[in-house]
């Protein structure tokens, strides 16, 4: 103790009145940290950093907005309208697109703008019903199935069951039996949509319902619907955004389907798959092709900017990656 | 110790988890009482059934026979509705690691007010955010924590937040399951006083589980040692601590690291190995005895002469 | 066992020398200063316990000289020695992999996530040696076998072929330790290596560390929040405090003549040290924030006999003796006379002399 020897700086330049007590305060002590924390301003801002999803949402926004007031703008030709030349009274048929056209006109003289915004408008239309109504019943199924012991071993029956008749069967009769239109459509599709999700949703409740934070909700005698929807779900909010932005594309995807095989939306209500499926039939003719091009194009561009944005978004409502 | 109130009372408790032919006996004919007012420590290792057993009188894990009684009434089950609200509120508990205890999507404010939520036991809004501030102050935390989420805190301080949820309720028995073993040494100590001073303040009964002797000394009145399911004895803790008999309760003992180099240098660590350490028990198989007022032991006739003559 | 004395370990050479060494982590956007100018010098076959409480950068300091570090932090500054290269300037995996393992190698705290449970163990000790001591097939099969027995796993030829569940908890901290000595390390640092263990197993682990540390001439570093449990191992602690050693020293000038009001605070809150009936010292309030920065002493809001001087700067190293260090201004001559707490003068007059009885 005698020998002590300052290793340091020599800091004989400090005031010694500084060497007094200082004034303990315990309620100071107990002060941390406060980083003002909030899950979903931390979302945006690291969905934020991501410019390309940034671009690609603003262009949905502007796609859905643009669908909506096309028919009201100026100068805009009607999707159902088969126009004809005045000069010769015959059908504006398979014409390039020009100043009058800005995309052409299929084979009976209807003007492809027109169409495919209509036929975006019907198809998004189609995919947001059937996503909201797929996360609405496959979290709510999913959220009992996981955590309501007593409905595990039926609920599994039912899906076993359901899931072992291939849904394209199920869409194929369900479009068939009932008349075509776009409600069919769209429950059709959703008949078979949630139960992939309800099963998902149910794996992942499996997994954090035993967590120590869920037992002490039990103790408290907290009933199950709140333990649902405060304790689980907004633990799940990232991966089920991810599946609800998927389903959109894939429910796209199905009318397409649908159509090609001749089961989908009549004739005269334009959609996506319905133009695909005309597109199609004039490929082999290379100066017909842009009435495939075009409404490929919007359906492609349509699809991967889902994926993208659902996949940053679910990225970016993961806590971990709130760094 | 008699003229005691009897709280609580299990009586031949088992617990068994899976189906038939995987049957795992985790806690295998367990008795014992806890009277008001006291700390009643339950020490084993992993693995022991100290935590089922907790469990069971909480109502989380269902007991396969045997009873559990409380007040006088038996809650182990099929019970009532009444009976089971007012249970919810009168025995609470205290988990182990406070990462994995909290909601990390609801604030404080919520979770301490998860049971006033479900008992409704308040007449207003601003009453229940007077009983969340009060929680919040007994506990040693400042009331503005309300509005912030778990992961802001430190383990010690999550911790209290567990403690004043399961103090609002106003409970009468609170089985603390490890409260303390996921924390820094450091801050134990903190949680430990406060427990202490609360027991003192509010006249609760403890059912304090741990896997460390060394801790459950300072807090409880009574111990019980649990191995592989069993007591294996059971003692007021001084007298544990003076004369253990059992020779699974003296191994834990002489594992209790003291803080001295010089002593630890030169300890000689008791193993405890079920088949050198009894004899003969497929003949003379053990009983629950007493072997001296309040004092128990499970062990065979043989062994129960040889601790007479120590 | 012949215990190293103090001086014997001081003598011994340097094997690992870290300089003012400073790291920082971005964390939501904030920066972190986890290491906050800590040095230390390890000595060859010495086992030093750094101790403190989880925050303060006990493991972030040992990850830095296995290139574990998180990908948001950094090493901002300051120098980490270890066979005439500097640690800290390393940037590639490649780099490190020359390091890891054959030079320092790690035991974790939970046994299970250090094993593959898709493979034998002895397959594990055996692939360990194949790649840090270039012995190939049955050789290192031989050398497997005998490390297993030597970390105490009874019949290891049998037990060879057995995977990881089929091992108790404490048996699967010996096989990760049969694993991290299969790599003839030079350094082995285990990180709360019996936390996770019941309290039986914990002293059974401590002393087969002990054991191996001479049959392999290992280095061992400790890293625990117990100082109860080093006792009985370390031969010197470190204390650490908000990314900071504020008090080293061998382990009996550690825990009888401490000197620094943290390491005070730390042993009498010790419940070995309770008085029944009476509350057990505990030490107030939270460690700071590492997001802020720190001015003087970090412990001083805690510190019951803080001095003014301690809110306002850094306390030095003060020597107590050639082996003992301490950062507080309670040292600097100038200081008012401050007695250790009740719990701490008790313990030195109970141990030293229950110390004396044993020799």
């Amino acid at each position: 103790m005698s020998s002590k020897k300052i290793i340091g700086k020599m800091a004989d330049s400090i005031d010694p009145s500084l060497f007094d007590f200082a004034e303990y305060d315990e309620s100071k002590s107990e002060l941390t940290g406060y980083s003002n924390y909030s899950f979903w301003r931390s979302t945006v801002q690291v969905f934020m950093k991501n410019k390309v999803a940034v671009a690609l949402l603003i262009l949905m926004v502007c796609v859905i907005i643009f669908t909506v007031i096309q028919p009201y703008l100026p100068n805009q030709k009607s999707p159902t309208q088969i126009y004809i030349n005045p000069e010769t009274n015959l059908q504006y048929r398979n014409v390039q697109p020009n100043d009058e056209f800005r995309f052409g006109t299929n084979s009976i003289g209807q003007d492809l703008w027109a169409r495919i915004w209509s036929g975006t408008r019907t198809s998004l239309f189609i995919g947001v019903a059937v996503g909201l109504f797929e996360a609405l019943v496959g979290i709510t199924i999913g959220a009992l199935w996981g955590y309501v012991r007593k409905l595990d071993a039926i609920i599994t029956e039912i899906y076993n069951v359901w899931d072992n008749i291939p849904s394209t069967v199920v869409l194929i009769i369900l479009t068939y039996i009932m008349k075509p239109g776009i409600s069919t459509i769209i429950f059709a599709m959703c008949m078979t949509g949630w139960l992939e999700m309800a099963r998902f949703v149910r794996n992942l409740i499996i997994i954090i319902r035993d967590r120590e934070y869920n037992l002490a909700s039990r103790c408290l005698g907290t009933p199950t619907n709140r333990i649902i929807t405060k304790n689980l779900l907004p633990y799940l909010v990232s991966v089920i955004m991810l599946r609800m932005a998927l389903a959109i594309p894939a429910a796209i995807g199905n009318e397409v389907f649908l159509s090609y095989i001749g089961m989908g939306l009549p004739l005269d209500i334009p959609s996506l798959g319905n133009l695909i499926n005309e597109g199609r039939a004039l490929m082999m003719d290379p100066n017909q092709r842009y009435q495939l091009f075009f409404p490929a194009a919007v359906i492609s561009v349509v699809t991967i900017s889902f994926y993208v944005i659902g996949n940053v978004f679910a990225d970016s409502a993961d806590p971990r990656n709130h760094v | 110790m008699n003229n005691k109130e009897k709280l609580l009372e299990v009586k031949n408790l088992r617990v068994e988890f899976g189906k038939k032919n995987k049957k795992f006996v985790a806690v295998n004919d367990v008795s014992f009482d806890i009277y008001k007012g006291e700390t009643f420590g339950l020490v084993g290792e992993s693995g022991s059934g100290k935590t089922t057993i907790g469990r069971a009188i909480i109502r989380i894990n269902p007991a396969a026979s045997g009873e559990v009684i409380y007040k006088g009434k038996k809650i182990s089950g099929q019970i009532d509705k009444e009976l089971d609200k007012e249970l919810t509120r009168e025995i609470q508990m205290i988990f182990q690691d406070p990462m994995a205890s909290l909601n990390e999507r609801a604030k404080v404010d919520y979770i301490v007010s998860e049971g006033l939520y479900n008992l409704k036991n308040y007449g207003s809004e601003e009453e229940r955010k007077k009983k969340v501030e009060q929680a919040l102050l007994d506990v040693g935390l400042l009331p503005e924590f309300a509005s912030r989420f778990p992961h802001e805190f430190s383990g010690g301080q999550r911790q209290r937040i567990g403690i004043a949820r399961v103090l609002v309720m106003e409970p009468e028995l609170v089985i603390a399951d490890e409260p303390i073993s996921a924390l820094d040494v450091s801050i134990r100590a903190q949680v430990i006083n406060l427990l202490d001073e609360l027991q003192k303040k509010k006249g609760l009964t403890y059912m304090f589980i741990a896997h460390d002797l060394s801790v459950v000394r300072f807090i409880s009145d009574r111990i019980a040692v649990i191995h592989k399911g069993k007591i294996v004895e059971l003692a007021e803790s001084e007298a544990l601590f003076a004369n253990p008999l059992h020779p699974y309760t003296r191994s834990l003992l002489s594992a209790i690291p003291t803080p001295n180099p010089r002593v630890e240098r030169n300890k000689v660590i008791e193993v405890y190995e079920p088949e050198k350490s009894h004899y003969d028990y497929d003949k003379n198989p053990p009983h629950w005895q007493e072997v001296e007022p309040g004092h128990f032991l499970l062990a065979n006739e043989r062994e129960l002469t040889e601790c007479k003559i120590k | 066992m012949a215990q190293k004395t103090i001086e014997e370990i001081m003598n011994s050479e340097v094997v690992l020398s870290i300089k003012d060494l400073v790291i920082k982590f971005n964390l939501r956007g904030q920066e972190l200063t986890a290491i906050r100018g800590a040095s230390l010098d390890l000595h060859k076959g010495e086992s030093l316990a750094i101790v403190g409480e989880s925050g303060s950068g006990k493991s972030v300091l040992n990850k830095s000289f296995m290139g574990l570090l998180d990908s948001n932090g950094r090493i901002e500054s300051g120098s980490i020695m270890y066979n005439g290269q500097d640690l800290a300037k390393f940037k590639t995996e490649e780099d490190w992999i020359k390091i890891r393992g054959k030079e320092i190698a790690m035991v974790f705290q939970d046994p299970m996530t250090s094993l593959n449970p898709l493979k034998a163990i002895g397959k594990q000790v055996q692939e360990s040696i194949e790649l840090h001591q270039n012995l190939k097939g049955e050789e290192a099969k031989k050398l497997a076998v005998e490390i297993l027995n030597d970390v105490g796993i009874s019949e290891p030829e049998r037990r060879y072929k057995q995977y990881p569940h089929e091992f108790s908890g404490g048996m699967r901290q010996r096989v990760v330790i049969a694993t991290a000595v299969a790599c003839n390390p030079n350094i082995l640092i285990c990180d709360e290596p019996t936390t996770a263990l019941d309290v039986t197993i914990q002293a059974q682990i401590l002393q087969l560390l002990k054991n191996l540390q001479d049959k392999y001439n290992l280095t061992i570093i400790y890293i625990t929040h117990d100082l109860g449990v080093v006792a009985n191992v370390a031969d010197r602690i470190a204390v650490m405090y908000a990314g900071d050693i504020i008090e080293i020293g061998s382990s009996e000038e550690v825990f009888f003549d401490p000197k620094h009001p943290y390491t005070w605070a730390l042993l009498s809150s010790l419940p070995q040290l309770g008085v029944k009936g009476e509350a057990l010292y505990s030490i107030k309030g939270t460690p700071p924030n590492l997001f802020k920065e720190i001015k003087g002493d970090a412990f001083a809001p805690r510190n019951p006999h803080a001095l003014k001087i301690d809110f306002v700067e850094r306390p030095p190293y003060f020597e107590v003796t050639p082996t003992h260090k301490a950062r507080t201004w309670l040292l600097d001559p100038r200081a008012p006379k401050v007695e250790p707490p009740p719990l701490v003068k008790k313990m030195q007059e109970l141990y030293i002399e229950a110390g004396d009885k044993v020799e």
